[in-house]
């Protein structure tokens, strides 16, 4: 069942029925968990945006819904505060037909002092088959992997990775670019660079992609980036670490503003939040620099006139509602996906 | 007492620099007679098969006991300590409460007598008060007490004046401040070494600049004291970065009286082993010495983000580890440390990023070493002598062997035996110490250490099956 696609880009995936449950059919997936995208093939990738392609067409249609995980448990499970992350694998899940239990850290037995593989034991006993996870650590979830029976799902941990959001992106990037595809373009990832998963994880995605990535931002939020670019040159991944924001934005065809976060002025690593606006807010006049029609993103939840003007935020080049609506139907993927190696219900662990 | 035939083994000296084959023969726990063999009686005796060697000298082990007897006693640490070949060891101060008074030294010295073990527990006193860096500790009567040293790790002396201080007081009383270095301005937080592995996982990097910055520091202040105190004395522990040797090396030509110690998991694992790689860190460079990456190796073979990694200082880059490497070759480090960091497994089985630091050593630390000397990055008789005659100098001979640390005649029987083809693989039920925490379980190692005697007393012997 679990066949092992590693094949070149062009491969064609063998797009699943997703009105049928996962387990049913070869789909040529081999991931048990999502905890990184850095383990994801070029085939991963495109199964993944082809079975998002599918639950697309299940979110057009007027009941959203499909039985594909009916009888599952999908729990999540959240050590940070998070709106839209958590509402959209809710919604993903739902619209599955699985059972969800959320679980808020602030209101578990956590804030007792539980230690995290007593909760993921814990969950698991009282019948979690898919963990989706949020959490303040880096690598937290590698170990809730290593207790926990089912899959686990990264929904972020620390600035390590956001597994989901890469993919959100990527996907929209490729439904919105003409010609619907990333290789070669111009990437900007334009902010904190340092404290992101999310500009963590858009590198492995982006990269295997083939875009032109650039990261820019303020030298003290790039730190340790240049020694990553020039060992990743070395092995093929590619990409450009710059403080100058004209060179990083010319001619690029996709703008991705990262959230800037009020702590950074506390720990020494910026003067102010307006000296930040000013140099190196997205504003209009900054897009202008960028290809004609370029895409502004941005992961949320945004400061609007720190990071992002409003009306760039709100303007005609805004993908920012895409991405929102795309993360429901990645997350739908990636919980059918996984689904199809962890098993069906009552089935034995598939590890 | 016992008795013991030692015949045709590999016997390395380094007190009186040889090595060769040769027999060992024990009455009564003394070593009666060391007979080096030549000609015909030497054949087929080699430096791969069965060694001999003098009785190790750990000069940094943290056992834990007063205060965290979960984690380590100082019964299982001297048990600990003669599996992994080592019949001298030198417990830290940071306990509960900590040695910064005669008391505590009192009181482990109590627990090692009830032990029954024959290793030799010696200490290190606290440089100030409570290890809080503000007033310095009971020097004078830890010394007349009998520390060797006096040592605030696990942190470094907090402040420039007291450790200026302390280094002209224990200078007067013969004695080392064994420093932890690490500027702790620039570690808040920190979780691993600073790097692109650091930076790909998201962990908070804990800069090479940091230890410089304190290796530089404590040698600028021992320039400042020797010249009121000339027996002052400084003893840099741990050393991990290129850097920082380079200053030690640099400080050693101008004739000043530093010392310093490497460990085996800095000098032979990097960075890449949080993120999954299990290779040594002479794998993990190409042949300009670069480190190389283990992602486009496919190196990355374990889970990323194991918790046994987590030890301060951080793993640092495959570089850095060469370079203690080349820095214990070449004699810039005088001593192998263990820095035996046992832990339980309630403070190691939490995300990396809350873990606590340390690794459990004391008993790998020799198959580690070997691993170098088989891979040619060192010699078996350099490699000895880091772990004998190269501690005893840094403690000036304050073991109770006194100046006679080698295979030495007439001598109360101080040694290990150990085979060099003999591997081992490392498992937590392997481990004598409380604390399995180390990333080498499930590893095979050379040199399994087939007796110790320390004293004249058998202190472990490998179980017969």
């Amino acid at each position: 069942m679990t066949g092992v696609v590693d094949g070149p880009a062009e491969t064609v995936a063998v797009v699943p029925s997703v009105d049928v449950a996962p387990e049913s059919q070869s789909v040529g997936w081999r991931h048990r968990h999502l905890l990184d995208v850095d383990g994801l093939t070029a085939a991963d990738l495109d199964l993944v945006m082809r079975t998002a392609d599918a639950m697309r067409e299940v979110l057009a249609r007027p009941i959203a819904r499909v039985p594909a995980l009916r009888g599952r448990n999908v729990t999540l499970l959240f050590y940070e505060a998070s709106t839209r992350t958590r509402v959209s694998f809710e919604m993903a899940a739902k619209n599955l037909s699985a059972d969800v239990t959320n679980i808020a850290a602030a209101s578990s037995s956590v804030t007792k002092g539980e230690s995290l593989l007593d909760t993921v034991r814990t969950v698991e006993a009282l019948g979690a088959q898919m963990l989706v996870m949020r959490h303040a650590v880096s690598g937290a979830p590698y170990l809730a992997a290593e207790a926990f029976g089912g899959s686990v799902l990264n929904a972020g941990d620390g600035w390590h990775a956001h597994p989901t959001q890469a993919l959100l992106d990527l996907y929209t990037m490729r439904s919105r670019l003409p010609g619907g595809f990333v290789a070669g373009r111009k990437v900007v990832i334009l902010g904190d660079v340092l404290h992101s998963r999310v500009a963590r994880s858009n590198i492995w995605s982006l990269t295997a992609a083939g875009a032109d990535l650039w990261l820019c931002g303020p030298a003290t939020l790039l730190r340790g980036f240049d020694a990553w670019a020039a060992r990743g040159a070395a092995a093929g991944r590619r990409f450009q670490v710059t403080s100058d924001v004209g060179a990083a934005l010319r001619d690029a065809d996709v703008v991705m503003a990262l959230r800037i976060q009020r702590e950074r002025m506390a720990s020494g690593l910026l003067p102010s939040l307006r000296e930040y606006a000013a140099r190196y807010g997205l504003t209009r006049e900054r897009l202008a620099l960028a290809a004609p029609g370029a895409l502004v993103m941005h992961p949320g939840p945004m400061n609007e006139g720190v990071e992002i003007a409003a009306d760039v935020a709100a303007g005609a080049q805004s993908v920012i509602t895409d991405q929102v609506t795309n993360g429901v139907a990645i997350r739908m993927a990636l919980l059918y996906l996984l689904a199809g190696v962890s098993g069906g219900p009552g089935s034995e662990d598939a590890a | 007492m016992t008795d013991l035939d030692i015949g045709r083994a590999w016997l390395v000296d380094p007190a009186s620099g040889r090595e060769g084959p040769g027999e060992i023969v024990v009455r009564d726990g003394n070593l009666e007679a060391v007979t080096w063999l030549e000609g015909d009686e030497a054949d087929g005796i080699g430096p791969a098969g069965v060694i001999v060697a003098p009785g190790f000298i750990d000069l940094h082990a943290h056992l834990r006991e007063p205060g965290n007897e979960d984690a380590e006693t100082v019964a299982t640490g001297l048990t600990a300590a003669a599996h992994g070949g080592f019949t001298t060891v030198c417990a830290m101060p940071n306990t509960t409460p900590a040695l910064d008074e005669p008391g505590v030294l009192s009181q482990i010295r109590a627990a090692a007598s009830a032990s029954g073990s024959p290793v030799e527990l010696l200490a290190h006193g606290a440089v100030t008060a409570g290890r809080r860096g503000e007033i310095l500790a009971a020097l004078g009567e830890l010394a007349d007490a009998g520390v060797v040293g006096f040592s605030d790790d696990g942190a470094p002396v907090r402040s420039a004046s007291i450790l200026r201080n302390a280094l002209a007081y224990a200078g007067a009383l013969g004695l080392p401040i064994v420093e932890h270095p690490e500027e702790s301005a620039l570690t808040d937080g920190a979780e691993m070494g600073d790097g692109p592995v650091a930076t790909i996982l998201g962990l908070r990097g804990w800069p090479v600049a940091a230890e410089v910055l304190a290796v530089a520091r404590a040698l600028t202040l021992l320039g400042d004291v020797a010249v009121d105190v000339p027996g002052a004395r400084l003893h840099l522990t741990h050393v991990s970065t290129r850097e920082s040797l380079a200053l030690i090396r640099m400080a050693k030509d101008r004739g000043m009286a530093v010392t310093c110690d490497v460990t085996p998991h800095h000098l032979a694992l990097a960075d890449e082993w949080v993120a999954g790689s299990r290779r040594f860190a002479w794998e993990a460079v190409d042949d300009a010495g670069g480190a190389r990456d283990p992602w486009a190796d496919g190196a990355l073979v374990a889970a990323p983000y194991g918790s046994a990694l987590r030890v301060n200082p951080p793993l640092r880059c495959a570089e850095d580890a060469m370079a203690c490497l080349a820095a214990l070759a070449d004699g810039t480090a005088d001593a192998i440390a263990t820095d035996h960091a046992p832990h339980t497994e309630v403070d190691k089985a939490v995300e990396f990023g809350l873990a606590a630091n340390g690794i459990s050593g004391i008993e790998t630390a020799l198959g580690v070493v070997l691993a170098a000397v088989d891979a040619g990055h060192l010699t078996l008789i350099r490699a000895i002598e880091a772990l004998t005659t190269g501690p005893a100098g840094v403690l000036r001979d304050r073991t109770r062997r006194a100046g006679r640390v080698g295979l030495v005649e007439g001598a109360a029987a101080d040694l290990v035996v150990f085979d060099r083809s003999d591997r081992w693989t490392v498992t937590k039920a392997a481990l004598l110490s409380k604390g399995k925490n180390t990333p080498l379980l499930g590893m095979d190692l050379p040199g399994r250490v087939l007796l110790t005697m320390a004293a004249g007393q058998i202190a472990y012997e490998v179980p017969s099956d």
